[in-house]
């Protein structure tokens, strides 16, 4: 107990240092965090505004308003922007895979996906953070949503499970390279598929869809399920408000079943330059 | 010639990776798939003010992922990347053009992926969605020329907006930017039909529209042939600017290069 | 220090088509070959030696190299640095190494040295005080001082180099991996790294083991090296017995005052120039004292000179290459 403790204590100090640095290396070059902060809220924005026009042609979406859409595209936003913080990095692991980025992480005494996603810390996800939570909160006073603590604490829950089944896809995604040698970059997809499948109610899809979206690539639980729980809103798995947890629940077995799949691939890494 | 051999070299590039063209076909099937549930979802039975209904858009939804394949680019990476290395200077000592030679790559790049994936994202989504006809046997030539035009205007765009790497070093936001605005703006995902009419009007004057909507308005027969003329007179004076200002450009950059040495 | 035991490492590689059908074939059908990089290494290293790994390209010294640090898996055998196996505890054994590639640098392109060094510090859980005496020292050996506020983007090539040798050396391994240390650098950096090296090593008795393809970084480093070949050790040991036993002979430079030379019996003449002759005589079949006494029976000699083969022989030999003769 004391050694996890004292384990956990030093992740997180090389953890403060590092992101000491990368707000160093952001104050360094200015120009960039200006190109992200009008960049990443254009791209939401205009993305929320097109699905305005489309809920103001049919109504509602599938039984949804506008004011619950809003509420579930914000969080969908929210959590997205919370794993480019922390996992975007997997996006490029094919890159990492191919030029041998990995010599370092594995020469040295850390987890080596610790140090992966850590060493290069993604400050400008906090730029997509903004759109996510305007959008939200607009869905919040359009849908008249009850602020108690039970309520706050789910949505804390529900974005941090969501933010690990994102990571989780996206450590997936990345260690397919381990396998293909090649610098597979999926991440526009990636983000496509997410933008698809978190931003409407899934419910709008055929039940097999569904079915897929549940339980075998379980993006469903990313903002579906625990908005349609905090909403009240009645989905084909019921459960209601301990939807966030399962959320969380889902969460953690995708991160470590990426971490596994990441581990075997580990072992065929072959540096650069073979 | 020596623009055809790069193409050639790039197309063999491009065919070397065997799982990343399995893994794209399978992702944009996913990605089209899904539009058009969504979309089915959306219509019912019902039918839009143009006359289009369920079955016309799941054909544009399958004509549009088939046509994001024609759109890829890789230009202005490789702009960036050619400024940033400094390797600029050096491919200048070649006796062809910079921009030659990454227009040819991305034509090479473009003829691998007709067969690794335009074709392989129209038969599955025959077989999954449904056969996506053209609307009437006459409107297969303005459809060429439109579509010819429309990839035209997107690689003007992307080379013009690749060579901002030669002022500003940082540019992945701009390039961001300008993805988005392309996606969302130009009818690719969601036809401007839905936009409000003043919104409309203001995206039918910028050139986004002209590469994904105006083709694929005239496949589906969504507007009234008057319209579309009138539209492909205003894509073809877009192209001629951004063909015009590319050129100047390209000669300004070139030159600026050629005095500072990369 | 270092034990590897029956190292093997195997590589698939797949085989891709000639031209334009090839790689459209390969699209559906592929064939995939197996290289064994790696075939059956066992050899033990002790603290404080500098052992020289020597191979041409593609011997598979750098896939060795990248085992024994823990940075490739090995198909089987095992790897044991200070009595821990690599590859089933990273985490712990490599705090006792440090590493670097002379290709590539481990520093992060963004930051200054120092603030590299600052996250090295808090990864390996440095005291400041150690951290501080350590720093000392590397400014003392390498002059690493002027360039510890500098964002590594901007170092020379050898200013980097001494950067990433610092770094390596800071939290105090007790064994040194060098891949190409001196590739690219100039002769002045060279010297100092050379120096650099032999200085932690006699002050801190740190094992270092090296790849490199400069001759002189052999010569002045190593008292042993280990030959590989095609992923088999051809040779293993001390480097003078090596050459002693490979390349049993010597040369023997005469200047004479014309070009008239002689040429004796037991000594192969094996280049003459003007008034210049070189010998090459062996060892167990003739002193240098009787050649240059027998030589100078015959002509006035003005000047002479002895050379011990070469190293370069040596690897020549070692790599199968005939051509020396």
């Amino acid at each position: 107990m004391k050694k996890l403790l004292d384990t956990l204590g030093h992740y997180l100090d090389v953890t403060l240092c590092n992101i000491k640095l990368a707000l160093m290396v952001i104050i360094e070059y200015p120009a960039s965090i200006a190109g992200w902060l009008i960049s990443n809220p254009i791209q939401f924005i205009v993305g929320f505004a097109t699905i305005k026009f489309v809920v103001a042609q049919f109504g509602e979406i599938n039984g949804w308003n506008y004011g619950q859409l809003a509420f579930l595209y914000g969080l969908s936003v929210i959590s997205h922007a919370v794993s480019m913080m922390f996992f975007v990095q997997g996006w490029f692991m094919g890159y990492s895979v191919i030029e041998g980025d990995f010599d370092r992480y594995l020469t040295r005494p850390l987890g080596v996906l610790y140090q992966f996603f850590f060493t290069t810390f993604n400050i400008f996800g906090i730029t997509d953070l903004i759109p996510g939570i305007v959008v939200f909160i607009y869905g919040c006073i359009e849908t008249g949503f009850r602020f108690t603590l039970g309520n706050a604490v789910g949505i804390l829950v529900m974005i941090i499970g969501a933010a690990f089944i994102r990571g989780g896809i996206y450590i997936m995604l990345g260690s397919t390279s381990f396998w293909t040698k090649s610098a597979n970059d999926f991440g526009q997809y990636t983000q496509e598929i997410f933008d698809k499948s978190t931003m409407y109610p899934i419910s709008m899809y055929p039940e097999s869809l569904q079915f897929i979206l549940t339980y075998l690539i379980p993006i469903g639980w990313v903002s579906f399920y625990p908005v349609s729980g905090l909403m009240g809103i009645e989905t084909a798995v019921g459960i209601g408000s301990g939807n966030v947890w399962i959320t969380f629940a889902v969460g953690i077995i995708v991160m470590l079943a990426a971490g596994l799949m990441f581990r075997i691939g580990l072992r065929r890494y072959e540096s650069a330059g073979n | 010639m020596s623009y055809l051999y790069v193409m050639k070299t790039q197309l063999i590039r491009s065919f070397t990776y065997r799982f990343d063209v399995y893994g794209n076909i399978i992702m944009q099937t996913i990605i089209m798939v899904t539009t058009a549930f969504f979309w089915k979802a959306l219509f019912g039975s019902g039918s839009f003010g143009n006359g289009m209904t369920a079955d016309k858009m799941l054909t544009y939804t399958i004509i549009s992922s088939a046509m994001s394949v024609l759109f890829t680019t890789g230009v202005e990476r490789r702009i960036q990347r050619s400024v940033q290395q400094g390797s600029i200077s050096v491919e200048m000592i070649h006796p062809i053009n910079v921009f030659g030679v990454y227009f040819a790559e991305d034509m090479g790049t473009i003829a691998a992926l007709l067969f690794q994936n335009l074709l392989p994202i129209i038969i599955i989504g025959s077989l999954v969605i449904k056969v996506p006809m053209i609307v009437s046997v006459s409107a297969i030539p303005m459809f060429a020329a439109s579509l010819v035009l429309s990839m035209g205007i997107n690689w003007l765009l992307a080379a013009i907006f690749g060579m901002w790497a030669f002022t500003a070093v940082e540019m992945d936001a701009l390039i961001q930017v300008k993805k988005h605005l392309l996606r969302l703006l130009s009818g690719s995902i969601i036809p401007i039909w839905f936009f409000p009419d003043s919104l409309r009007a203001v995206l039918e004057a910028l050139p986004f529209v002209y590469i994904y909507q105006l083709p694929l308005d005239i496949y589906v027969g969504s507007a009234s042939t008057e319209d579309i003329l009138r539209r492909m007179v205003i894509q073809v004076i877009w192209f001629a600017v951004l063909g015009t200002a590319f050129f100047i450009l390209q000669r300004r950059v070139l030159g600026k290069v050629m005095v500072q040495g990369g | 220090m270092i034990r590897v035991n029956d190292l093997h490492k195997e590589y698939h590689v797949v085989k891709k088509g000639q031209g334009l059908s090839g790689a459209v074939k390969g699209l559906f059908k592929s064939e995939k070959l197996t290289v064994n990089a790696v075939n059956g290494l066992n050899f033990h290293i002790n603290e404080g030696e500098i052992v020289g790994f020597i191979g041409p390209n593609g011997s598979g010294k750098s896939t060795t190299i990248k085992m024994m640090t823990g940075i490739l898996t090995p198909t089987s055998g095992e790897v044991l640095i200070n009595g821990q196996n690599i590859t089933k505890h990273r985490k712990e054994a490599v705090r006792d190494i440090g590493v670097v590639f002379g290709q590539r640098t481990q520093l992060n392109w963004d930051l200054r040295l120092e603030e590299s060094f600052e996250l090295l510090r808090h990864i390996y859980r440095i005291d400041k005080k150690q951290y501080s005496e350590t720093l000392e020292v590397m400014d003392e050996i390498l002059g690493i001082g002027e360039i510890l506020s500098k964002p590594v983007r901007q170092m020379s090539l050898g200013q980097r180099m001494k950067g990433d040798l610092a770094a390596s050396m800071l939290h105090s391994p007790k064994v040194l991996f060098l891949d190409e240390p001196t590739i690219g650098l100039d002769v002045g950096t060279k010297y100092s790294l050379r120096k650099f090296i032999k200085e932690i090593n006699r002050l801190r008795k740190t094992t270092v083991i090296l790849t490199t393809h400069d001759l002189g970084d052999i010569q002045q480093l190593c008292e042993r090296i280990i030959i590989i070949n095609s992923g088999v050790i051809m040779e293993d040991g001390n480097l003078s017995e090596i050459v002693e036993r490979i390349a049993p002979y010597r040369t023997l430079k005469v200047e004479f005052y014309d070009s008239d030379i002689p040429k004796h019996e037991r000594a192969e003449l094996i280049s003459e120039d003007n008034n210049v002759a070189c010998y090459k005589f062996f060892k167990s079949e003739l002193t240098a004292a009787e050649l240059i006494r027998d030589l100078s029976g015959e002509k006035a000699i003005k000047d002479i000179s002895i050379e011990e083969a070469g190293i370069d022989d040596i690897i020549r030999i070692a790599y199968g290459i005939k051509n020396v003769e």
